[in-house]
């Protein structure tokens, strides 16, 4: 569904990411690892649009989208929850998810939607009117959530879902993902967490200053040894 | 008490029309962080097409604003798109400075074409006066209330409840999850400048029945427009509103009250008074 060619992307002209291949299969649920500095929220950038990639390529389906912009990939279901969640904090939990879904693609089905992500998340059903700065760390991690699916994701990215969680709120969100994946939406999932990935996801790659260290299912990951020392950086 | 009823309701009329002036500059600060210092040489624009349209077509100028709104908003979207934007993410004080450089462009412009005596455009409710018991209120400043009210309330509703109004709010809350929302950022800076400078046409109309206009006027309208979005908080929408009051309010008195000179002054004086007490403007957190 998702091929990602030989991509090199940095700032101002210092490449972060040097050389990564990356292929997602429909209804597969990727692991993105790696230390911090890796290049993990550079590589989920890239795929949103946010920066122009040096070299390489980007395949949707195996169409040519790396000179797309972000509207334009976030119209073709490219999407992702960003890392902290960003959420508009002065307004409405509803006027978020509205926000979701307001590309083009998404806005007739609006309605309909939005019924599926409060059936999801029955506490945003609680809190529509409630301004979302107001909302917990994990509200609002549910928030960002159902607001990407607001935009009819055909690719969910999510950018450290767990980031300052509590523990409890960390087991629901990624029961969260897992019943999104066993609908059958593919989800690349970055994450600092090891064992939690590797828990849920079914391949993994993990990000090493870069480039992609090591990579396949995510049991040859869990034993593989180079795994703790590209998070360690030995 | 006349006197007092008659400076406190000549105030309210007038302020009414600044507050409209600065919600344009709030909303384009909103979501571009670009303080416009020809914001004022865009009111004279105005007003100077209203003139040419009047002598051309004897067109009053509260019908020329058929013709300016769409021309003055052309023009915004050109100026945002092919000056601002390039500078936008650059210092602060270079689009101040190029700012500052087309009010001169625009000033020297009119100069060019109107000359410099100062002119005024006749319309049909100019001398017309309204009396309430006893306050006299000049028709045109009554329907300059009416109009700044109704745009503003206007405004306030498509923000709060349209898909163009919410893009406007989540640029200006962070613009770089608008942009992964699938919002456009750079085309919704670009509407909502051209918004601003449409408004500016109207005002310019508003604001044109007895007043003689030229090319030099539109500093004192950026001034006092810069006076009321400081005080409104910058983008708070019911704060400039209340700030364009206070400053028309004050300005009223300031004539009425006291001498010439003196009396133009009060307004800036209770300016620096409110910004002593309360830097971050009359705001309360309501509204954004």
């Amino acid at each position: 569904m998702l091929e990602i060619e030989h991509l090199v992307t940095g700032y101002g002209g210092v490449p972060v990411l040097q050389d990564v291949s990356l292929t997602l299969a429909a209804g597969e649920i990727v692991g993105l690892l790696g230390a911090n500095n890796a290049g993990k929220t550079t590589l989920i950038n890239s795929l949103s649009g946010v920066y122009a990639p040096m070299s390489g390529r980007i395949l949707f389906e195996g169409a040519d989208v790396t000179a797309l912009t972000p509207r334009e990939r976030v119209e073709l279901g490219i999407v992702q929850v960003p890392e902290g969640r960003l959420v508009f904090p002065d307004m409405s939990v509803r006027e978020n998810l509205l926000l979701g879904g307001i590309n083009r693609r998404a806005r007739p089905g609006r309605a309909r939607q939005m019924e599926h992500v409060l059936e999801l998340f029955p506490r945003m059903k609680e809190r529509l009117s409630q301004d979302a700065g107001t909302l917990s760390g994990g509200e609002q991690q549910m928030l960002a959530i159902g607001r990407a699916l607001m935009a009819e994701a055909r690719i969910l990215m999510l950018d450290e879902p767990s980031l300052g969680l509590s523990p409890l709120f960390v087991q629901y969100i990624f029961g969260i993902i897992d019943k999104l994946h066993a609908e059958g939406l593919t989800i690349l999932l970055v994450e600092q967490n090891l064992n939690l990935t590797l828990r849920h996801a079914q391949r993994c790659y993990v990000l090493e200053r870069g480039r992609v260290a090591i990579e396949g299912p995510a049991d040859a990951i869990k034993n593989d040894p180079r795994t703790r020392s590209a998070y360690l950086g030995l | 008490m006349a006197e007092f009823l008659q400076a406190l309701t000549q105030g309210l009329l007038i302020g009414s029309t600044y507050g409209l002036l600065a919600l344009g500059m709030g909303l384009v600060y909103g979501v571009s962080g670009v303080v416009n210092f020809a914001h004022g040489d865009f009111i004279a624009l105005g007003m100077f097409m209203c003139l040419a349209l009047y002598s051309a077509l004897s067109l009053d100028p509260y019908v020329s604003i058929i013709i300016t709104v769409p021309v003055m908003m052309g023009i915004g979207a050109l100026v945002y798109r092919y000056l601002l934007r390039p500078m936008v993410g650059y210092k602060f004080l270079m689009i101040v400075q190029l700012t500052l450089g087309l009010s001169l462009v625009l000033q020297n412009g009119i100069l060019m074409v109107f000359g410099g005596q100062p002119a005024r455009t006749p319309s049909a409710v100019e001398s017309k006066l309204w009396i309430l018991g006893e306050v006299v209120m000049r028709v045109p400043h009554v329907i300059a209330f009416v109009v700044s009210f109704a745009l503003a309330i206007g405004l306030y509703v498509m923000l709060r409840s349209t898909d163009f109004g919410r893009s406007i709010r989540a640029v200006h809350q962070n613009a770089h999850a608008a942009s992964l929302m699938g919002i456009d950022v750079g085309r919704v800076q670009v509407l909502t400048f051209a918004l601003g400078i449409g408004i500016l046409a109207i005002a310019a109309a508003l604001l044109l029945p007895g007043t003689p206009i030229q090319p030099t006027m539109g500093l004192r309208y950026t001034v006092i427009t810069l006076l009321v979005v400081v005080l409104g908080g910058m983008t708070n929408f019911v704060g400039i509103m209340l700030g364009g009051l206070v400053i028309g309010i004050s300005e009223a008195f300031g004539t009425i009250y006291l001498s010439d000179i003196l009396g133009m002054l009060l307004p800036y004086g209770i300016f620096v008074l409110i910004m002593l007490f309360r830097p971050q403007g009359l705001t309360w957190g309501a509204a954004r």
